[in-house]
């Protein structure tokens, strides 16, 4: 074979494979979705005994071909389900979803309702207006003439 | 005729607002205080054997890993309940704990003595705590263990014992108290067995 048909060979080889490459499972990806048991830190972050254990037990699955669902459900397996980093979207757990959701959307209901009640609100009342007495009457008419207006 | 106390309707309409505000406020503090509260460490074992008590051991039932000393096969549930009678060492291990692996021969030294002597009174139960099982295996074999260890996958004994780390061992009375609580590794097996017959004697007679 040529040099330059193996040249060509090889450069095909490597155009097949860098898709694969680039998507291949690396330890961390995995690692992130769980925590360490014994400090509480995303896995990827924690040199923790066991955390080093956990990580070797990603990439021992990762070598056998499995992914990344599988290897997490794998770790739920050994260590129950609070080794995620985020609660499952199912049963109890599902509170923590739909509860900060459901937070935003009464918030979102609340302003044009409160904004709309605070514009109708008649603005401050004092006491009602009164007729003045017949002294505070003749005062003003005396007042009045004074500065030059006619009877009131 | 008495007037009527209650606010008029419209009077309640506008107070029903600031009330329901104040009560999610109210309602949200709560939940924190909780929260916090539960986040405290839990001393009571400790506390009451430092006061010269022996508190009631938890109840405890987890599967076996590893089975031996008639308990098993694996996979099976044992309660800590089902060993009352017996003096249980109950030994919290985990197969990445460095003291651990010179603790193990140390008490496997136990449950031989134990098993030779004929005195089935003490069982020496490990219990394999934020470990892989496969890891936990390979421990046993390894260091050729003959006593049975359970799994505890999701913290249930280290709750319930109130741990802060790997090794420690707690010594369970026949009447399925806590008797003796050591953190870190247990050392020497001849101090271990005198403690164990102490614990597992039965009360002294009073003078007639």
């Amino acid at each position: 074979m040529s040099r330059a048909v193996r040249a060509v060979l090889v450069a095909l080889a490597l155009l097949l494979a860098a898709p694969a490459l680039a998507s291949a499972l690396t330890v961390n990806q995995v690692a992130r979705e769980v925590r360490c048991p014994t400090c509480n830190t995303p896995l990827d972050v924690s040199n923790a005994p066991i955390a080093v254990r956990m990580k070797a037990y990603i990439a021992e699955r990762i070598d056998r071909g499995w992914d990344k669902q599988r290897i997490i459900d794998g770790l739920v397996d050994e260590f129950g389900e609070g080794v995620l980093t985020t609660p499952p979207k199912k049963g109890f757990d599902l509170i923590a979803w739909i509860v900060p959701g459901l937070l935003v959307a009464a918030g979102l209901i609340a302003i044009p309702i409160v904004t709309r009640a605070w514009a109708r609100r008649p603005r401050a009342e004092g006491p009602a207006p009164r007729e003045p007495t017949d002294d505070e009457a003749r005062a003003l008419d005396v007042e009045l003439r004074r500065h030059g207006h006619g009877d009131v | 005729m008495t007037p009527d106390p209650s606010p008029p309707p419209r009077e309640r309409r506008r107070l029903a607002g600031p009330i329901a505000a104040v009560v999610a406020v109210v309602a949200v503090i709560a939940l924190l205080v909780v929260g916090l509260l539960n986040k405290g460490v839990d001393t009571s074992i400790r506390d009451a054997l430092a006061a010269g008590e022996r508190p009631p051991a938890p109840e405890l039932t987890l599967p076996v890993l590893v089975t031996g000393d008639g308990i098993g096969p694996v996979g099976s549930q044992v309660s800590l309940a089902d060993l009352r009678g017996r003096t249980v060492v109950v030994n919290l291990w985990a197969s990445w704990c460095t003291p651990c692996e010179t603790e193990a021969p140390v008490l496997d030294e136990v449950a031989r003595h134990y098993r030779v002597s004929g005195k089935d009174k003490v069982v020496v139960l490990g219990i394999d705590v934020r470990d892989v099982s496969d890891d936990a295996r390979g421990f046993w074999d390894e260091f050729d263990l003959s006593y049975p260890t359970v799994r505890d996958r999701s913290d249930d004994a280290w709750g319930k014992f109130q741990m802060t780390g790997v090794p420690e061992t707690y010594v369970i009375d026949p009447q399925g108290r806590i008797a003796y609580r050591q953190i870190g590794e247990v050392r020497r097996a001849d101090e271990m067995i005198r403690l164990l017959d102490d614990i597992g004697a039965p009360p002294a007679k009073a003078p007639a």
